[in-house]
């Protein structure tokens, strides 16, 4: 395999040293443009996890660079399922910054914090989960209960 | 160990200059003062007890009143204090402050208007309400009972904002005005002293860094291989954030003990790099060891600084523990400590950075904000955005051509006209290594682009 770019590198050493608070991630030892990721939900939002067990919060991801990165945008995606409009239920992310809006001087740090941040302001107008938009929009207490349901079930640290 | 005592040993190890150990809080006198006035308020019928109830009483009562004005409080502390700012946003000398304990007092009966009190305190109270404030004839008195000294005085005064019907009273408290005078002279004494070190290490500092400047000028031949140990040196100093975290989870002023830990850690670092060895001439040495100097100075002034601070909190709290008169919840506002966690060091890194550090460039502050190495050859776009040419070439190809920093559509037109030529030649001033590194890099990039892959293959093999 080609050699790592100094950029990816330089990433890397960043994110362990200097960790975002409420987020982790960690390259694989076999393939160092594979990351496995974890995100803290937002305090105050429905992926906040609870002071008291089940705890909970803690949402997995992976994320990986593609060979033109960062010309392109990396590849994220939830593994944990999470009840939110704009991730489906394969984990696939709405987000403008990983598709149309990304720009190469956006960061894996940067990219990640934005995900942490749809988490908190979830956006019903512009879904990729139908159903759950819907509900989003019908009956949002109903929605957010729902979403907190779900953080509590599957969302473990 | 006692505080006081502690206070003392501290002062004595550290190695403090002995001009810094004269200015320090005098902790024991402070606390005499303190005895002095609790035997002032007993002698008033006030003990801490009595003092305790009647301010809380005073506390339910202003909190049932939702604070509506001051009419309404029938006891009250103050620390004189009237005229703060005058507007002009100066910050004037430190006042002196007049303590008074107040008293409303009904006119007629001379029943004092708070229920709490005890009967004994009571009793004091109108005693003293009746002994001077009763009849018109006694209140012209009272400007010559302000001077007698240590026997607490009563004076007595109509001020329009007085409940009608109520007299004020006003006791000023001795002792407790010999405490804060004595208090803010002090804090103004240390403020006095950290100026002056201010302006010493200001000097230092900039003689320093005109070394440095010299030291490493690449225009002189003999410094060629000395800037790169010094960039390395700084490199070290700056990632270590001794005094600052400059990170997410780390962007506070650091306290003295994690400061020290953190230059302890840099100094381990140096020791394993071998990079101070690598300074021979004698007047590189010399810079380094003025530079490692500043720094343990400014620990110094840290540990200084922190010790009185934690002095004047101890006193304070004293200070309420024998009183009860709650002071610790209201001065800070107004007698504020002139932390050097705050100030000095604050004042003294900034310079550090821009007087020292700053005379060796770092890579970080050129690297190209997409690849993350040296941007050569810098181009600058329309925007005013500047990357490195095989970043915008790449772009170009791919026909991505907004501006990765702020998207304005400025990397479709770029031509060899946005090529900034003087930036060009301070990189290759100060970076020479990076810059050939990198002019190999985009030639055999450039090659790929022409040629296809092989081209990569067959230059390894040559």
């Amino acid at each position: 395999m080609a050699a790592l770019p100094k950029r990816i590198i330089k990433e890397t050493e960043r994110l362990s040293k200097e960790p975002v608070p409420g987020i982790s991630a960690v390259p694989h030892d076999d393939n160092l443009r594979y990351f496995d990721v974890t995100i803290d939900g937002p305090a105050q939002s429905p992926y906040e996890g609870t002071l008291l067990p089940p705890f909970g919060g803690v949402f997995k991801l992976e994320l990986f660079l593609p060979d033109d990165y960062p010309m392109t945008p990396p590849k994220v995606r939830f593994l944990t399922k999470i009840y939110h409009p704009n991730i489906d239920r394969l984990g696939r992310i709405c987000l403008d910054v990983l598709k149309s809006n990304w720009s190469p001087a956006l960061q894996i740090r940067t990219i990640l914090l934005s995900i942490q941040a749809l988490l908190g302001a979830p956006n019903p107008d512009d879904p990729l989960a139908n159903d759950v938009a819907q509900q989003w929009k019908e009956d949002q207490n109903q929605a957010i209960a729902t979403a907190k349901e779900w953080t509590e079930k599957f969302a473990k640290a | 160990m006692k505080f006081g005592q502690l206070f003392k040993e501290t002062l004595r190890n550290e190695g403090f200059p002995p001009e810094w150990i004269e200015s320090a809080l005098s902790y024991s006198q402070l606390k005499k003062c303190i005895n002095r006035l609790s035997t002032e308020l007993s002698e008033l019928g006030l003990d801490p007890d009595t003092l305790g109830k009647l301010l809380k009483h005073v506390e339910d009562y202003n909190a049932a009143a939702d604070q509506s004005d001051d009419r309404a409080r029938p006891f009250e502390y103050i620390l004189d204090d009237s005229e703060d700012e005058d507007g002009t946003g100066e910050k004037k000398p430190r006042k002196t402050f007049q303590p008074k304990l107040v008293f409303h007092v009904d006119e007629v009966t001379g029943a004092l208007h708070s229920a709490q009190l005890d009967e004994k305190t009571k009793r004091k109270l109108q005693m003293l309400a009746v002994e001077t404030g009763m009849t018109e004839l006694r209140v012209f008195e009272e400007p010559d009972n302000q001077e007698t000294p240590s026997h607490p005085t009563v004076a007595s005064a109509n001020s329009p904002k007085n409940r009608p019907g109520y007299r004020k009273i006003e006791i000023p408290l001795t002792s407790d005005t010999e405490f804060f005078t004595k208090l803010t002279a002090e804090l103004s004494g240390l403020e006095a002293l950290q100026k002056r070190e201010e302006q010493r290490m200001h000097g230092e500092i900039q003689s320093l860094g005109r070394q440095i400047a010299h030291l490493t000028d690449p225009d002189r031949r003999s410094n060629k291989k000395l800037l790169s140990v010094w960039r390395q040196i700084f490199q070290l100093y700056l990632e270590e954030g001794i005094f600052f975290g400059t990170t997410e989870s780390d962007h506070s002023a650091h306290d003295a003990a994690k400061a020290q830990e953190r230059f302890n850690d840099f100094c381990e670092k140096l020791r394993t790099s071998g990079l101070s060895e690598r300074l021979k001439k004698k007047e590189n040495i010399e810079a380094f060891n003025t530079f490692m100097n500043i720094n343990q100075e400014i620990l110094q002034g840290l540990r200084f600084g922190e010790i009185n601070e934690t002095a004047m909190k101890k006193i304070l709290k004293k200070f309420d523990k024998r009183t009860a008169l709650g002071v610790k919840a209201t001065v800070p506002k107004q007698i504020t400590y002139p932390s050097f966690s705050s100030h000095l060091a604050k004042a003294v890194c900034a310079e550090v950075s821009t007087e020292i550090l700053s005379h060796v460039p770092q890579i970080e502050d050129y690297a190209c904000p997409m690849c993350m190495e040296i941007k050569w050859r810098p181009v600058r776009l329309g925007c005013g955005h500047v990357f490195c040419i095989r970043c915008l070439i790449v772009m170009q190809n791919n026909k991505q051509d907004r501006c990765p920093l702020c998207r304005e559509q400025t990397v479709a037109n770029a031509n060899s006209d946005n090529l900034d030529e003087e930036l060009a030649q301070y990189l290759k001033k100060w970076f020479p290594d990076e810059v050939k590194e990198k002019q190999r890099y985009n030639e055999l990039m450039a090659g790929v682009d022409q040629y296809g892959e092989v081209y990569k293959e067959k230059c390894c093999v040559m």
